[in-house]
């Protein structure tokens, strides 16, 4: 245990860290498209290799029961979900191609932190549904 | 293993000789009166989707949705017993919007105007100074219903309280086929959606053939539902159930997962991968169970397409606002993640499925814009586009716009 922001095993990403360990998608969504195809496909290259362990690591956890330092390195691991697909599929740009302009497709769950499973959902459901359910 | 392998070489036209092979008027999605009639004619005479009942899972707790549609703004409501009501959101003294919230939980619902009460099954239970109206029974005033119906814990609403056909009618047989897929264990939704300048049904019609995967998810999911067997995504199945719709997009199994897809593979479910048991699928989709099969794109009549795979589904509605104004609202829905594995494997596939929904809803304002334009009169259908020929060719048979007869 120092002073990384990650697991040990991970203290070498901090960096990620810092800047990518984002709760939500919708924060993740706006990184991304402010990021550039450099910044994406440097990400790509140095966290594809670690996915696997990082995703190991993280597993020996409960969803719902992450310790600090796992959380922000799922929430990484979140944040390459999210821009991986850029890299593999448009070269790195940060935006789709021939595409709707996404500032407009509102992310409905986009503001909620992790996905815990029934209960969480039904709870946010019938809580903090306002932005679900507004036609 | 032996797999059965589809024949994806039919002609959808000799199957469904009635549907014709002319090209279809433009007319219906540019037309106001056209429209018009489609809200009449259409959507206050038939069962509309509305939400799953998990979305109200305790009596009290209840959803507002504003059915532009029905020109009303409807409160669907858990009752004490345990059943689910809907009530036009507006109080019977004169005429307030009883619940402004868009979902919430209550004892009652209070006006804000001058305090009617009314419990949730829609009961006038209170008047402040009752004493001074006159000729007055709170019995008589009472909350007006719509009818609600549920089928597989999707609920539908009807405008009209005692409709003359009821949902399992409606649906008829297909509503067996879809029967018995585990939706009530698949709950974990990430949902979406945009107001969408143009018709419903240029947006619908895009969600309805596979026709346009090479070039519009050439980039998104490259070898996913094409393969050395199909190169343009023929369907391998169409079948229609009076005004509902459905078909089989083929999935390549021989598909190579790019290396981030791969690990999300390994961790979780995919929408690619198709990592759930086929025996989820009840036994009319994908009857030889077949390794071809992509997923079951189901049109359920007028606005919901319903997608069914082994391990997810996920859903299209589109809600007519004006002849060029559309809600669209995509949802999809996983089993709720267990480990941190499970929820990057989910995060990737939605990420995925929403830049492919961003490339399905690039071509739609553009395609209204010059079909207003008058410059083209009819769409030029393939013959893979057989189900776009059919929603127009019942959408006529409940609007009746044309005369009868007519060569449009």
């Amino acid at each position: 245990m120092g002073t990384s922001l990650l697991p040990t095993p991970f203290a070498d990403l901090d960096v990620f860290a810092a800047s990518w360990s984002l709760g939500t998608q919708r924060e993740r969504e706006n990184k991304r498209a402010a990021s550039s195809a450099g910044e994406l496909k440097t990400m790509y290259e140095v966290l594809l290799p670690r996915l696997d362990a990082m995703l190991e690591h993280l597993d020996q956890y409960a969803l719902d029961k992450l310790p600090a330092d796992a959380q922000r390195l799922f929430y990484v691991t979140l944040s390459f979900a999210e821009i991986a697909p850029f890299v593999e599929c448009y070269n790195g740009e940060p935006k789709v191609r021939h595409s709707f302009e996404e500032r407009r497709l509102i992310a409905v769950h986009g503001e909620r932190r992790g996905q815990r499973g029934r209960a969480q959902w039904l709870m946010w459901t019938s809580n903090n549904s306002r932005r679900e359910f507004s036609a | 293993m032996a797999t059965a392998i589809f024949d994806v070489n039919k002609r959808w036209s000799e199957v469904y000789p009635e549907l014709g092979t002319a090209p279809v008027p433009t007319e219906p999605c540019i037309s106001a009166e056209y429209f018009a009639l489609e809200g009449e004619k259409v959507f206050r005479k038939v069962w509309l989707y509305v939400g799953r009942q998990e979305e109200i899972p305790n009596p009290g707790d209840y959803m507002v949705r504003d059915l532009k549609a029905w020109r009303t703004s409807v409160i669907f409501v858990r009752g004490r017993d345990g059943k689910i009501r809907g009530f036009h959101n507006i109080c019977s003294h004169r005429g307030n919007k009883l619940a402004w919230d868009e979902a919430g939980s209550c004892r009652a619902f209070s006006c804000k105007f001058h305090s009617w009460t009314y419990d949730t099954e829609g009961k006038l239970i209170g008047v402040p100074d009752e004493e001074y109206f006159h000729n007055f029974d709170k019995t008589d005033n009472g909350l007006v219903p719509v009818a609600t119906e549920l089928w597989e814990g999707f609920l539908f609403a009807h405008v009209d309280p005692q409709p003359s056909q009821s949902l399992d009618d409606y649906l008829g047989e297909f509503g067996q086929r879809l029967s018995g897929f585990p939706y009530g264990d698949l709950t974990a939704r990430y949902a979406y959606k945009t107001e969408l300048k143009c018709n419903w049904k240029v947006a619908l019609d895009a969600f309805s053939e596979g026709y346009h995967v090479n070039t519009i998810h050439g980039q998104s999911y490259p070898d996913t539902f094409t393969g050395k067997n199909n190169p343009m995504c023929h369907l391998p199945e169409v079948r229609f159930y009076g005004p509902h719709r459905s078909c089989i997009v083929y999935g390549n199994p021989n598909h190579k997962p790019s290396p981030a897809a791969a690990i999300a593979y390994r961790f979780g479910e995919s929408v690619t991968k198709r990592s759930g048991s086929q025996d989820q699928l009840p036994p009319e989709v994908n009857p030889t169970r077949s390794a071809e099969f992509g997923f079951d794109l189901g049109v359920i009549f007028p606005n919901l397409v319903l997608h069914i795979l082994p391990g997810m589904w996920f859903t299209h509605q589109f809600w007519p606002l004006a002849v060029d104004r559309t809600l669209w609202e995509g949802r999809a829905y996983w089993p709720p993640a267990r480990t941190p594995g499970e929820r990057f494997a989910q995060e990737f596939n939605n990420v995925v499925l929403r830049n492919a929904w961003l490339e399905d809803t690039a071509t739609m304002e553009a395609t209204q814009e010059a079909l207003s334009s008058g410059v083209k009169t009819h769409f030029n259908l393939q013959d893979q586009e057989i189900l776009i020929r059919h929603s127009y060719k019942v959408l006529e048979d409940y609007v009746g716009f044309y005369p009868v007869n007519s060569n449009t």
